[in-house]
């Protein structure tokens, strides 16, 4: 790091180069591009913000909160296979008001929902499929035309049209499915569905550990970072340095992570584990859950179904 | 290169699912007879590990994103197999908390980078390291490797899954249903990045993760390497089994046939006069009729399955192309393997030890 600093007496660079400001005003100072360490601290912050949001709306007494994990397991894959058949965007359009009318139902932050959704995935795919749209990529009936080759009209065609908007809805409504099952079952009661749909007891036990060392190593991934910028002055760069510290944090969290496992096992051991899990309390199948069953089937019937009547 | 619901049809992704159960049968059926219960925390651990690898993404422009995996680096320390359940796992929190690679998709999703990607990534590992020593630079060198090829093979895995969805799914007017690149778009879309940053990042990874073992604690890789040296000077324990066994052989010609059979489908024409004499540009060629012997034994033998890899109708060519494919990995797989056991055979008639030559110990001319 010595290059970094070349004189010593002045005062060093980085007391006076202003980072992002946090003045509500905006930003003051200058905006620097951040370095991978942090975007690491911000990404694991973040991880954990949308974490703990997710279990406190998972609390809330909505809709969907008062159902089994089980039902709203089986249900959210029947009705991802029905949105995924769907033909027509305007059947899927439907869906994805119904999705939007369910959150409601179950008290999430509507304005939440919709962003989580649209925000991220469906924008991204939308300039993903936008090459799509044209002539050159998917050939057919040309509705808009941009420019001519060879005397042939190129531009916007109604089949790549019509592909992207179906690709865009369906993911959309997909991820809404997704979100809603997510944020309204807690983490432990989901693993519970997964074990009682099947899923051999060695995958969940993995499962709801491994959920609990995401938070762990979060931690010490956070710790050794800010250490290392602790020590460091200037920045850490993007050279070879920052890749071999980049390899031994990783190389070193393998390392704890070999240990702490080792220990954890015994630990168990010491408990009495022999390979079995065993929970708490058993989910019960109430009459709610059998109306929400049958109102799936109905809803993937009418999905399908109003996709065969609107025509393919 | 998380693939996301809507991107794949159901019909693809109940595939994707029917390929990944019986590899998580096998791996939960692998790992747990070799240290039962402890392998549980540890597992757990490296899911949650691999699960942080990949939360760091970079956007490419081609529908979904890159990032290292790590299953490659688990692959080397673990083995392949607790490498698919550790990644199973790490995926399926994605797709359930971030909406990162979809519920349906999640078949398709372990596929390509909870099976492909570690057991690509650790044969060429293991090709490349050989049998030099724990701490050596070859080892880091091939597990770089092993990180770039597993990483390239799950996105090459990727791009057909994208690839083959517009042949196969259309509305009446022609709109493609899912995915609407071709596979001539898909491949080179998806390869690109992932040969230069995403490959590069893992390759960093894998290597520099194995590198800092070596150098801090090198006894963590034992029990994934044994009869390996330490380092140069110990004399290594013997061999315990021969590692071209025929039907390693065989499942390595399989693999690698099944990866590169989709590339046919991107290939514009017919080769050299293959189908028939009139297609030759003779003029090119400077001769001015078709030669006699060719024009005699064309068509010597008409008698063929699926000739000119389609059905006789002519009909759903991507599909009778796939089923050529299949027809024909599983005659040269019978064929790779009565070589590989003839061979072995042989060998083992002549040295007694059907490895007696490739067997010699690293470290003993030291």
């Amino acid at each position: 790091m010595s290059a970094t600093a070349p004189v010593a007496t002045r005062t060093p660079d980085w007391l006076l180069q202003g980072e992002v400001g946090l003045c509500p005003c905006g930003c003051i100072g200058r905006r620097r591009k951040g370095s991978f360490v942090e975007k690491t601290l911000t990404g694991g912050a973040q991880l954990l913000r949308q974490v703990m949001f997710s279990e406190d709306v998972a609390a809330r007494g909505g809709l969907l909160q008062r159902l089994d994990p089980r039902t709203k397991l089986v249900s959210l894959f029947v009705l991802l296979v029905a949105v995924g058949l769907v033909h027509n965007v305007g059947v899927l359009l439907a869906a994805y008001a119904v999705t939007l009318v369910l959150a409601a139902a179950s008290r999430l932050p509507l304005g939440f929902f919709v962003k989580r959704v649209w925000l991220f995935v469906p924008v991204f795919t939308g300039i993903v499929v936008l090459p799509a749209t044209l002539s050159v990529v998917t050939s057919g009936h040309v509705v808009v035309e941009l420019w001519s080759w060879h005397g042939h009209p190129q531009g916007l065609t109604s089949q790549g049209l019509t592909s992207a908007a179906l690709v865009v809805a369906r993911v959309a409504t997909s991820i809404s499915l997704v979100v809603l099952l997510t944020l309204t079952t807690p983490w432990v009661r989901l693993l519970a569905a997964l074990r009682a749909v099947g899923v051999p007891r060695m995958f969940v036990l993995v499962i709801g550990m491994a959920y609990r060392y995401v938070f762990l190593l979060l931690a010490t991934v956070t710790d050794m970072y800010e250490a290392r910028k602790a020590r460091t002055v200037g920045s850490l760069g993007s050279g070879a340095t920052a890749r071999s510290f980049l390899a031994s944090s990783a190389g070193a969290l393998f390392g704890k992570s070999h240990h702490l496992s080792e220990e954890v096992h015994l630990a168990m051991v010491a408990r009495g584990y022999r390979g079995d899990a065993k929970t708490l309390e058993a989910a019960r199948f109430r009459p709610a859950d059998a109306l929400a069953a049958a109102l799936t089937v109905a809803l993937a019937a009418a999905t399908y179904g109003g996709d065969l009547l609107v025509g393919r | 290169m998380h693939i996301p619901d809507g991107y794949l049809s159901p019909q693809t992704c109940a595939v994707g699912y029917a390929v990944a159960a019986p590899v998580w049968y096998l791996a939960s059926q692998r790992v747990t007879k070799v240290v039962k219960t402890r392998n549980v925390p540890l597992l757990a651990v490296f899911a949650a590990l691999s699960f942080l690898v990949m939360m760091f993404n970079i956007p490419i422009p081609d529908g979904t994103t890159a990032h290292a995996v790590g299953g490659v680096v688990v692959a080397i320390v673990l083995g392949p197999w607790a490498a698919v359940i550790a990644v199973s796992v790490a995926l399926l929190f994605q797709a359930l908390l971030f909406g990162d690679g979809g519920v349906l998709a999640y078949g398709a999703n372990v596929v390509n980078m909870a099976i492909l990607l570690p057991f690509v990534g650790y044969a060429v590992y293991r090709l490349v390291a050989g049998r030099s020593p724990l701490d050596s630079t070859r080892r880091v060198v091939a597990a770089a490797a092993g990180g770039y090829a597993g990483i390239n093979a799950a996105a090459l895995a990727a791009a057909v899954e994208f690839g083959i969805q517009p042949d196969l799914f259309r509305t009446s007017s022609g709109a493609p249903l899912y995915s609407p690149y071709h596979l001539s778009q898909t491949i080179p879309a998806m390869a690109l990045p992932h040969l230069t940053f995403a490959g590069a990042a893992e390759a960093i990874l894998t290597g520099g993760v194995l590198a800092y073992l070596a150098r801090a604690d090198v006894r963590r890789l034992v029990p994934s390497h044994p009869g390996v040296p330490l380092s140069a000077g110990d004399a290594p324990s013997p061999r315990r089994h021969r590692v071209l066994t025929p039907g390693r052989v065989t499942a390595a010609f399989l693999a690698l046939a099944v990866v590169l059979t989709p590339l046919g489908l991107l290939a514009p024409g017919g080769a050299f006069g293959e189908d028939s004499p009139a297609d030759l540009d003779l003029g090119r060629a400077g001769i001015d009729a078709v030669p006699a012997g060719l024009e005699k034994y064309n068509g010597f033998w008409s008698h063929t399955l699926l000739g000119g890899y389609g059905f006789s109708d002519g009909q759903h060519a991507t599909l009778a192309y796939l089923l050529s494919a299949v027809v024909g990995i599983a005659v040269v797989a019978l064929l790779v393997f009565a070589v590989a056991s003839a061979v072995g055979t042989v060998s083992r008639r002549r040295g007694g030890s059907g490895d007696a030559t490739a067997d010699v110990p690293v470290g003993t001319s030291a």
